[in-house]
C-alpha cells in the first residue's frame, strides 16, 4: 500500500512533466507518420500512407531526382531566408520603438501592426495581386518577397514586444549606473537579454514564410514555392520524394534551431539572467 | 487625450490619402475583357526559353521524358509548370494579369475546352495560324478537328482528351453502374462527386435522361437541387479535385465521379472506372497561347513537336488518357502495350455513342451560383 | 529631449510603418473600392457605389460565418488548454531538456502545412487503427467517421496553430520571475490561490498575444475545412475563395472580406479594453 501511495504522490508531482511529454509526442506524431510513409514502397512512386509494400530508401536517395521539387524547395528556402532577416530587423525595430519610447501616432501604429493579422490570408493576397496587376509589376520572387515580410512583421512585433514588457530594467540602469553608455548598454545588456525573444520571433517568421500557401498562390507568378509544388502534386498523387525531403528538411530545421537555441542557453547563463532564489535567513 | 485622437485621426486620414494618390496612378477598369484586336501568334525561329501551364500528371516525365527530348532538339530551355489544377482557379489566378494583356510569363496554357472558350471571349488569347502547324492538323483526329466550342480550331490545339465517369471499387459496391447509383443510401457518405460545374451535373442530368447540351436552366437548377439535397442528408461525402484518387485509396469512398485516365495515380487494386449505363462526359484539354505571350514561336515548335507520332505515344503510355495524335494506336499495338485494346485510351463510337460533350448552361450566372452554394456547404 | 532623441522612434519604427502602408494598406484601398463595384467578369465591374454588397454578403453566409467562429473558437480554447500546461513545463520544469523541448515544439512547422494536414487525413481515414481506437472508446459511434467531420476540422485547426499559441505564451512565462510566487507561498497562500492570484495575471499578456495569434488565422482559415471537412464544413475562407477564384464575383467578395475584417477588429479592440490596457497597448510594466 506503501508504495501504492508513493507512486502516486510521484506522479502527482511529475504530471506536469508527463504531459509536457505527452503534448509534445501529439505534436510530432504526422512527422513521425511522415517520416515513416516516406520509406514505404509503392508500386507507382506515389504516396499512399500503406506499408504493403515493405520498406525501401530508394526515395531518400532519389530525393533530389525531380528537378520540379528541387527547385521548389529551393526557391522556398531563400525566400524563407530573405523574408526572415528583413523582417525580423524591422519587427524588432518597430517592438522596441514601441514599447520603450513615447511619441505621436502610437495608437495608429499599434493598430497598423494589429489589423494586418485580423485579415484572412485570402483577402491579403488578392488584395496584393490587384495591386500588382494594376502597376503592371512583375509576379515572381520580388512580390512573393513583399508579401511574405509584410505579413511577418506583426508576429514578429507581437513576439518581441510581449518579451519586451516586463523587461527588468533594472538591470540596464545599473549598467547604467556603471558608467556604460545607452548604446554599450544596449549591446551588452538588453540585446543578450532580448535574444531569445528575437530568435523566437525569427523563428516563427521563418515558419511562416516556409508555409505559406494562400498568399504565395496569388502572387507567385510562374515562380513555384514547396507550397505549392505540394499542392499541385497533392490532386495526382504526391511523389514519395515529397515525403522523403520533407523529413529532411524536418532534421535541417530541427538541427539549427537547435544549435541556436543551445546558443541562446550558453549566453543567457554567462550573464547570469535568472534570478537565484533567494534564501532566508 | 483628445489631442491624441485629432492626432491619430489626422494620421488615418493622411494615410488614406496616399493610398488613394497612389492608386489614381493606376488604371480605373477592372474586368470587362479586353479591349483590343485579337493578334495572332508569331511564328519564327524555335529557340529561347518557353514557359508551359499545366495541369499535373499530364506527361512523362523525367530525363527520357518529352520535355527533355524537345529541348535536346531544339535548344529550347522548358520551364513545364504543372501548376493548372483546376480550370477556374488557375484562370482566376491569372485573371487580372490578362486582363492586362499579360500572360504571367507563360506562353502556353493547357485548359478545358469551355475554358478555353471562356477566355477566347475575353479577348485573353491569341489566333493561331494553322500554316504554322504542318504536323498538328496533318495528324489531328478527324472527330477533334470542328469541335463545338472552336468549330475552325482558331485559337486551341488540344493535348490530351478524357472520360468523365465513375470510378468504382468492386470489391465494396460491384453494383454501381450508374450515376442514379450515387444517390443510393445504401452508400451514404461513401461517395464523392467533382466540384466542376461542367463535369457533375451533365452526368447527373445524362442519368436523370436529359441531354446536356439541349439543356434549359430550368433543367440544371433542378439536377443541382438534387445534388444538393444529396449532400445536405450526408450521401455525398464530399466535392472533389482531382483529389478522389486519395479517399479511393484509403478506402474512405466506394465511389467518386471520376476521369478516365486516372488509372496510373490511383493505388487502389479493386477500383475500376466505369462508363455509366447513361453515358459519360466528353472533354479536352487545349493547348492555348495567352495574350503577352514571350515567345510564342517555341509555342507553336512545341505544339508541332507534340503531335508526331512517336513523341506522342509515349506521352499516351504514362497518361493514359486519350491522344489526339493519330498513328498512336498503331505504334502501342507495336509495343505490345495493352493500351492499344483499352476503351479508355482508344474508346469506339459505340463506347461512348451515349456520351455528352461538356457544355456551360445557357445562363451562367444563376447556375453557377447555386452550384457554389452547393460546393460550399 | 533632443531632436535626435525625438525622432528616434520614428526612425526605427519608419521602414515597417512604410512597408505596411504600401503592401497592406493600399491594398486594401482597391479591396475596398473593389466591393462598391458591381458587375460581372464578360460586362466588367463599374465602380457605382454598390453599398449594398456589404449586407448582400454577410446575409448570404451567415452558416459559415457561425460556423468559423466555432470551430476558431473551439481551436483556441483548446491550443489554450494544452499550450499553457506545455509553456508551463517547458517554461519551469524542463530543466536541461528546455531547449530540446521547445524545438520539439516548434520543428513540426518546418514541414509545410499541407502535408501536415494531408498526414492527418490519413491517420484519421476511415479504415485507420486510430479510428478504431476511437469507435471503442465510443467517443466516435460505430461505423462513423471522423474525417469529414465538423469535429476533423477543429482538430486540424488546433494542431495547425499550437505553436502560435505556445510561443508567445513561452516567451512571456520565461521571463516570470519565480520569487514573487515564493512570496505569495511565503504569504500563506496554497498553491491553486498563487496561481491564480500570481501566474494568471502576471502571464495575460502572453495569453492575449496567443489568443489572438490563433483565433484570428484560425478563424479565415480554409485548407483545413477544405482537406479534412465534408460537404458542410466551409468555413468563411472557403466562401471568400470560392467567391473570388470561382464565380469571380470580385465585389461580394471583396465586400464579405472587408465585413470579416471589420468584424475581427472589433472583437480585438474589445478584447483589450476588457482584458485591460496592460493586455497589449502598455508601454511599460509597473512593477520595479
Amino acid at each position: 500500500m506503501a508504495v501504492a501511495g508513493r507512486a502516486w504522490g510521484w506522479l502527482r508531482r511529475n504530471a506536469l512533466p508527463i504531459y509536457a511529454v505527452l503534448a509534445v509526442a501529439y505534436m510530432l506524431i504526422p512527422i513521425v507518420i511522415i517520416a515513416v510513409f516516406s520509406l514505404g514502397a509503392t508500386p507507382k512512386g506515389k504516396l499512399t500512407f500503406g506499408l504493403n509494400g515493405g520498406f525501401t530508401t530508394e526515395y531518400w536517395t532519389s530525393a533530389f531526382s525531380l528537378p520540379e521539387l528541387n527547385d521548389a524547395l529551393f526557391t522556398s528556402l531563400r525566400l524563407a531566408a530573405f523574408s526572415t532577416l528583413i523582417s525580423t530587423a524591422i519587427g524588432t525595430a518597430m517592438a522596441i520603438a514601441l514599447v520603450r519610447h513615447s511619441f505621436h501616432g502610437r495608437r495608429l501604429a499599434n493598430l497598423l501592426i494589429v489589423i494586418p493579422m485580423a485579415t484572412p490570408e485570402v483577402v491579403i493576397g488578392a488584395s496584393l495581386l490587384s495591386m500588382f496587376i494594376y502597376y503592371s509589376f512583375a509576379l515572381g520572387f520580388s512580390t512573393l518577397l513583399i508579401a511574405h515580410v509584410m505579413f511577418s512583421i506583426s508576429f514578429v512585433v507581437i513576439v518581441v514586444r510581449s518579451r519586451l514588457i516586463g523587461f527588468d530594467r533594472n538591470l540596464e540602469e545599473a549598467a547604467a549606473d556603471l558608467g556604460a553608455t545607452p548604446v554599450t548598454t544596449f549591446r551588452t545588456v538588453t540585446l543578450p537579454l532580448l535574444t531569445p525573444g528575437i530568435v523566437a520571433a525569427a523563428l516563427l517568421a521563418f515558419a511562416l514564410s516556409i508555409d505559406d500557401f494562400v498568399i504565395s498562390n496569388f502572387n507567385s507568378g510562374t515562380t513555384v514555392t514547396f507550397p505549392l509544388y505540394v499542392y499541385g502534386v497533392s490532386l495526382r498523387g504526391i511523389p514519395v520524394q515529397v515525403n522523403a525531403l520533407a523529413t529532411m528538411l524536418f532534421i535541417v530545421a530541427a538541427l539549427a534551431a537547435a544549435l541556436v537555441l543551445w546558443q541562446q542557453r550558453r549566453a543567457e547563463r554567462m550573464t547570469a539572467v535568472r534570478p537565484e532564489p533567494v534564501t532566508t535567513t | 487625450m483628445v489631442g491624441g485622437r485629432v492626432k491619430t485621426l489626422v494620421l488615418a486620414v493622411a494615410t488614406l490619402a496616399v493610398a488613394m494618390g497612389l492608386a489614381a496612378c493606376g488604371d480605373g477598369t477592372v474586368g470587362g475583357g479586353r479591349e483590343g484586336e485579337i493578334t495572332t501568334a508569331k511564328a519564327g525561329n524555335v529557340t529561347g526559353k518557353l514557359t508551359i501551364s499545366t495541369w499535373p500528371g499530364y506527361i512523362d516525365p523525367g530525363k527520357e521524358g518529352t520535355v527533355k527530348e524537345f529541348e535536346k532538339e531544339t535548344g529550347v530551355k522548358v520551364d513545364y509548370i504543372e501548376d493548372v489544377n483546376e480550370n477556374e482557379g488557375f484562370f482566376g489566378k491569372l485573371q487580372p494579369q490578362l486582363e492586362q494583356g499579360q500572360s504571367g510569363g507563360r506562353s502556353i496554357f493547357v485548359v478545358t475546352d469551355w475554358m478555353a472558350k471562356q477566355m477566347y471571349d475575353l479577348g485573353y488569347l491569341q489566333e493561331i495560324n494553322h500554316d504554322d502547324l504542318p504536323t498538328v492538323f496533318e495528324n489531328l483526329l478527324p472527330s477533334l478537328q470542328s469541335p463545338a466550342f472552336d468549330p475552325e480550331r482558331k485559337f486551341s490545339v488540344p493535348w490530351q482528351s478524357g472520360m468523365g465517369g465513375i470510378w468504382v471499387d468492386t470489391a465494396k459496391a460491384p453494383r454501381i453502374k450508374s450515376v442514379n447509383d450515387l444517390f443510393d443510401p445504401k452508400y451514404k457518405g461513401k461517395v464523392t462527386m467533382l466540384a466542376e460545374l461542367r463535369e457533375t451535373v451533365p452526368l447527373v442530368m445524362l442519368a436523370e435522361g436529359i441531354d446536356p447540351v439541349e439543356a434549359s436552366n430550368e433543367d440544371w437548377l433542378n439536377a443541382i437541387e438534387r445534388i444538393k439535397a444529396a449532400s445536405d442528408s450526408g450521401q455525398i461525402r464530399r466535392f472533389t479535385g482531382n483529389d478522389y484518387n486519395e479517399d479511393l485509396n484509403a478506402g474512405n469512398i466506394v465511389a467518386a465521379i471520376g476521369w478516365s485516365g486516372d488509372a496510373s495515380i490511383i493505388e487502389n487494386e479493386n477500383a475500376e472506372w466505369r462508363m455509366p449505363t447513361e453515358g459519360c462526359s466528353l472533354w479536352s484539354d487545349n493547348m492555348v497561347i495567352p495574350v503577352g505571350a514571350p515567345n510564342t514561336a517555341a509555342a507553336l515548335g512545341w505544339m508541332d513537336f507534340a503531335y508526331q507520332p512517336e513523341v506522342a505515344v509515349d506521352i499516351t503510355e504514362y497518361v493514359e488518357y486519350i491522344s489526339p495524335v493519330e498513328g498512336v494506336k498503331e505504334l502501342l499495338e507495336g509495343r505490345g502495350s495493352e493500351l492499344a485494346e483499352s476503351q479508355l485510351t482508344f474508346p469506339t463510337e459505340q463506347f461512348t455513342r451515349n456520351c455528352t460533350d461538356q457544355d456551360s448552361p445557357p445562363d451562367l450566372e444563376p447556375v453557377n451560383e447555386a452550384w457554389q452554394e452547393v460546393i460550399t456547404g | 529631449m533632443s531632436l535626435r532623441q525625438r525622432l528616434v522612434p520614428y526612425g526605427l519604427l519608419g521602414p515597417g510603418l512604410l512597408w505596411l502602408v504600401l503592401f497592406f494598406v493600399v491594398p486594401m484601398y482597391f479591396m475596398g473600392e473593389l466591393a462598391l463595384r458591381s458587375g460581372t467578369l464578360t460586362t466588367g465591374y463599374s465602380f457605382d457605389w454598390a453599398w449594398s454588397n456589404f449586407p448582400d454578403s454577410l446575409s448570404g453566409h451567415t452558416e459559415q460565418i457561425g460556423r468559423s467562429f466555432f470551430y476558431a473558437g473551439t481551436a483556441t480554447v483548446l491550443c489554450l488548454l494544452i499550450s499553457y500546461p506545455l509553456a508551463y513545463a517547458i517554461a519551469f520544469r524542463a530543466g536541461r531538456y528546455r531547449t530540446l523541448l521547445l524545438f520539439a515544439v516548434i520543428a513540426p512547422f518546418f514541414t509545410t502545412y499541407l502535408i501536415r494536414t494531408i498526414a492527418w487525413k490519413t491517420i484519421l481515414s476511415d479504415s485507420s487503427p486510430v479510428v478504431s481506437v476511437l469507435q471503442t472508446l465510443s467517443l466516435v459511434p460505430p461505423g462513423g467517421r471522423v474525417l469529414a467531420t465538423s469535429g476533423a476540422v477543429i482538430a486540424g485547426l488546433t494542431y495547425n496553430f499550437l505553436p502560435f499559441m505556445i510561443l508567445p505564451l513561452y516567451a512571456n512565462l520565461e521571463r516570470l520571475d519565480l520569487r514573487l510566487i515564493e512570496a505569495a507561498k511565503d504569504l500563506y497562500s496554497s498553491s491553486r490561490q498563487a496561481f491564480l492570484r500570481v501566474t494568471l495575471p502576471l502571464t495575460m499578456p502572453g495569453i492575449v498575444a496567443g489568443i489572438l495569434l490563433t483565433f484570428i488565422p484560425a478563424f479565415g482559415d480554409y485548407i483545413n475545412a477544405q482537406l479534412l471537412g465534408g460537404t458542410q464544413q466551409a468555413m468563411v475562407g472557403n466562401v471568400i475563395q470560392s467567391l473570388y477564384l470561382n464565380q469571380r464575383d470580385y465585389p461580394e467578395a471583396a465586400a464579405l472580406s472587408f465585413l470579416m475584417m471589420a468584424l475581427i477588429l472589433v472583437i480585438v479592440l474589445a478584447y483589450i479594453r476588457v482584458a485591460g490596457t496592460g493586455a497589449f497597448m502598455e508601454s511599460e510594466e509597473e512593477t520595479s
